[in-house]
């Protein structure tokens, strides 16, 4: 990296150099001196809580484990801030988190900001708050997404932000629209809020492993979970209390899952893949329509290569983790470098506890750390907007899993063009008429 | 001392007038870049008053919030800069030399109201000045897509390429720029094949894909088949000429692709390498059982799609026919040679269905070997050695012959139903021949039209060619070899014709 850095910026000072020289001979030339050396990365210093302000009150929209986690999240992030709406299209998920949050946290949520059906997300976004916390199934993001931002409402989206390619592209318009008119955006994919895997990508871009030549990601582990159908449910009920195994509400899990670590790789990459030619296939799945393993050979611009693989399967080994390999060492993205003789030449140094051992833990869960992240920009006006680096993992593993279900090599472009839009044309519940039915490579309509 | 303060005095006079002048020219400078940028300048000269009835026509003038924008806000870059500086004084010196040298009457003003034309005289940087926010909260959605699409290819795309009538109205309806386009995923599967009830050109459909092709209506007719004695690069099978009468045909617009040859391999390929047949997967004892798989890249890597299927044996594009017979209900088949001769001719009688003299195209002659062979006709039409880059190319590449057939000539070679013979011509009777199909027997197919490897003059309508099928397979390395793939020829495809039954 280093060599090439050179080169480049050197390019850059010539470049520079001339473009002053001919200011000057215009009579407006300044005397400017520059630097040939690269500036070092300094990675951003997360504060360990959010900053005091005048109150920000949240809701919730999507009231499972994740958006009750994501409640709890934000209100652990620093003074003053409080949970005042919340919305879920089941009313016992509803009240499960409404009693959760009031056990454990002492939250009282009114009545009157209490709201159930698949509206819920508008009557939650039109109460007074000021950030809005999105953990529906991944399916109903975009619009949900978009409708805050034209609230002007700060969000926190959970991962992934859409399923297909017409929704992840009206996240990205919004996001630019949220970042147009100042309203912060803060993601799921948490690693970017983690204190060793931000230090990490610090030494990595400063070189300490050369230049990027290569990585593998993994997200291999057991079955995650399905709900059987109960008497009496609606093909909606069922498929929505089950979703994690439907294409159109989950985005498949190299979409719902794997994408945290597509996007570590895109992070250090400091760039994303232009093509996927993958495979995968349905072995133990319970319930759905989705695969339980891909594996994806990514292709950047530049011809170097990601592999990534993902597995839902119980008695596998399992595995969750990415790779980075360089010209002089390589990475386990998170907490240390190796070089090619196998010394460990950096670790990250995790704090101490209170023994004296140390914790082998961020000092701040980057659950939380994303929240104080976001609140920190809404109170300080450093901004903040990951949008985009989400939407280009999404993509990155749309690609990947349009590969796979097809057998045939999918396109950035493909992705940026694709009318593909998942799920029925109305939201109720009743039938939805889509079987449950994993799709077969090499038999797609050409 | 006298001299030296004179020497004092007269530099601090220099240095004076050079500040005074400076300021001067500076201010004048500024004056005149400023007097010169304003829109009473521009109609001062520019004898297109059009050009400012249709901006006050537009939203660059007529709209809500009453401001409006000056001809070089648009079509200068912002000022502030060389490129500023540079830009102006190129359209202003266009304009100067138009305006004394060019009948104004004469020019095409409409041409230069096209995207093409308006992205030499319009810049993006100035509509990005005032446009800096491309994501208003109040973007359609379809702007949104657009806008995003933009954001991802700026140095491909234009603002113009969307909003070119925004500084000057045009009556013309501007059509929305379609960016999502519809993919595999939604295409429709078709269930039933075409019915032809007359004869005119149709477009068959293959039943469960989304593949189609077009036929074309070749109406019969009486033709001269062969080359006469004095075509240049004829080879002694190409004659004697024979009169042969064809019975109205439809023919393929185009050589079988990728997408059709592999809508029939994956219906009927049958188990294994072995060419030998067990079953087939259509599960039916008298179905049509198709190709093994190839061995190796039969596309070459070049890629398949609506590329022209190459590679197969005889054997599998006569299959082909029949199961696409079968699946259809119609009589499709390989063309006779004569069928091909007749339908490539489309009512020409020369060395090619366009004009042209062979030995120019041809780098068989040593001028042309030199200098280089006059390619201008023949490319329009022939995807051959001097223009294919090694490979075949894609439909919409040249011109169709006059009966409406692409790469007729050209691009890869195409099978016919006959057995060749060197002799085939003088075996057929004097007279009219009516639907000659060549010998009862034989031990190679001709092939005709030449292809993307062909030097012109073996792209010749009359020329003639046939298969090499133990060389074609060289390197098969199985035993026994395929019956299905060649392995060593890339050059070889073909083009169905069907049958047209008058009585129906």
């Amino acid at each position: 990296m280093d060599k090439k850095t050179n080169t480049s910026s050197r390019r850059k000072f010539i470049g520079d150099a001339a473009a002053i020289g001919a200011l000057g001979a215009l009579g407006l030339g300044a005397v400017v001196s520059s630097c040939n050396r690269r500036p070092e990365y300094t990675a951003p210093v997360f504060p360990v809580q959010a900053p005091d302000g005048p109150l920000l009150k949240a809701g919730v929209v999507g009231c499972g484990g994740r958006g009750t986690g994501a409640a709890i999240n934000f209100i652990n992030a620093g003074p003053n801030l409080e949970i005042t709406a919340l919305g879920d299209v089941f009313q016992h998920r509803l009240d499960r988190c409404r009693n959760e949050l009031r056990e454990k946290q002492g939250v009282e949520v009114a009545d009157e900001n209490c709201f159930v059906g698949f509206d819920a997300y508008k009557k939650v976004i039109d109460t007074d708050i000021d950030i809005v916390i999105l953990c529906e199934p991944p399916h109903f993001r975009p619009v949900s997404f978009e409708y805050a931002v034209q609230s002007r409402k700060h969000i926190f989206a959970e991962k992934p932000v859409g399923v297909d390619p017409v929704g992840i592209r009206s996240v990205m318009a919004a996001g630019k629209m949220a970042e147009a008119a100042g309203l912060n955006v803060a993601v799921g994919t948490q690693r970017r809020h983690q204190r060793d895997y931000v230090k990490t990508f610090e030494m990595v871009k400063n070189g300490e492993i050369g230049d990027l030549v290569s990585a593998n990601c993994y997200w291999n582990q057991s079955k995650l979970w399905h709900v059987n159908r109960q008497p009496g449910w609606t093909d909606m009920e069922y498929m929505l209390r089950d979703w994690v195994n439907w294409q159109w509400l989950s985005g498949d899990h190299i979409v719902e899952q794997h994408v945290h670590n597509i996007d570590v790789v895109n992070w250090f990459f400091e760039k994303h893949p232009v093509s996927a030619v993958g495979f995968g296939g349905r072995h133990r799945r319970p319930t759905g329509d989705q695969y339980d393993f891909f594996s994806v050979d990514f292709v950047f611009d530049d011809n170097r290569h990601m592999h990534s693989m993902c597995r839902q399967i119980d008695g596998c080994t399992n595995n969750v983790s990415e790779i980075i390999f360089g010209t002089k060492g390589y990475t386990n993205a998170q907490n240390k470098i190796w070089d090619y003789d196998g010394n460990l030449i950096w670790e990250y140094q995790y704090p101490l506890g209170e023994n004296g051992e140390p914790t082998n833990r961020v000092a701040v869960s980057p659950y939380d750390q994303t929240h104080i992240n976001l609140v920190n920009a809404i109170r300080t006006g450093e901004y903040l907007n990951e949008t985009q680096n989400v939407s280009e993992a999404v993509i990155t593993a749309m690609m990947g899993r349009q590969s796979a279900y097809t057998g045939r090599e999918v396109t950035w472009g493909e992705m940026m063009e694709s009318s593909m839009d998942l799920g029925p044309d109305e939201y109720r519940m009743g039938p939805v008429d889509i079987p449950p039915v994993a799709p077969t490579p090499g038999t797609a309509p050409s | 001392m006298v001299r030296r303060r004179s020497y004092k005095r007269s530099r601090k006079y220099l240095v004076l007038v050079t500040a005074v002048l400076t300021a001067l020219f500076l201010f004048l400078g500024d004056r005149i870049v400023r007097y010169t940028s304003t829109n009473e300048f521009c109609y001062a000269c520019h004898a297109h008053p059009h050009a400012e009835e249709s901006w006050r026509k537009s939203a660059h003038y007529d709209n809500r919030t009453g401001i409006y924008v000056q001809c070089t806000e648009c079509h200068l870059p912002p000022p502030g800069n060389l490129d500023y500086l540079l830009a102006k004084a190129k359209h202003g010196a266009h304009s100067v030399y138009h305006q004394i040298f060019t009948d104004i009457e004469t020019v095409n003003w409409e041409a230069k109201r096209t995207v093409e034309a308006a992205v030499g005289f319009t810049y993006d940087e100035s509509c990005i000045k005032c446009h800096q926010n491309l994501f208003p909260m109040q973007l359609s959605s379809d702007g949104q897509q657009a806008h995003l699409y933009y954001s991802q290819n700026e140095d491909e795309l234009s603002c113009l390429n969307c909003h070119m009538f925004t500084g000057h109205y045009s009556d013309l309806v501007q059509e929305g720029v379609q960016f999502i386009v519809d993919q595999d995923v939604e295409r429709e599967i078709f269930t039933e094949p075409s019915t032809v009830k007359e004869f005119e050109d149709f477009t068959e459909k293959i039943p469960g894909t989304a593949i189609s092709f077009e036929m074309v209506a070749i109406e019969g007719g009486v033709f001269q088949m062969g080359s006469p004695p004095g075509e240049p690069y004829r080879q002694e099978d190409e004659g004697p000429v024979r009169d042969v009468e064809i019975s109205p045909f439809f023919m393929g617009r185009l050589e079988v692709s990728w997408d059709e040859f592999l809508a029939f391999y994956n219906q009927t390929a049958a188990e294994g390498r072995q060419d030998n047949v067990y079953a087939t997967n259509l599960g039916e004892v008298d179905a049509i059982t198709g190709p093994t798989p190839p061995w190796g890249l039969p596309d070459q890597g070049w890629g398949m799609g609506a590329r022209p299927a190459i590679t197969m044996t005889w054997h599998a594009a006569d299959t082909y026919c029949k199961w696409l017979s079968a699946i259809t209900g119609k009589t499709y088949r390989l063309p006779t040679e004569a069928e091909w001769e007749y339908a490539a001719r489309g009512g020409t009688t020369g060395p090619y269905f366009f004009d042209g003299d062979p030995r120019k195209f041809s780098r068989d002659r040593l001028w042309n070997r030199i200098f280089g062979p006059d390619t201008a006709v023949i490319n329009t039409y022939v995807i051959y050695n001097e223009n294919s880059m090694a490979r075949t190319q894609l439909p919409g590449t040249v011109q169709p012959n006059p009966f409406g057939l692409e790469h007729i000539l050209g691009n890869v070679y195409e099978f016919t139903g006959d057995w060749y013979a060197s002799d085939t011509y003088s075996m057929y009777p004097e007279g009219v021949v009516v639907d000659p199909t060549g010998p009862d027997s034989g031990r190679e197919r001709v092939i005709r039209g030449g292809s993307f490897n062909s030097d012109a003059s073996e792209v010749r309508v009359a020329a003639r060619s046939h298969t090499r099928h133990e060389q074609w397979q060289m390197t098969d390395p199985q035993i026994p070899k395929s019956i299905w793939w060649y392995t060593d020829t890339r050059e070889v495809g073909f083009r169905v014709v069907c049958e047209w039954d008058q009585d129906n």
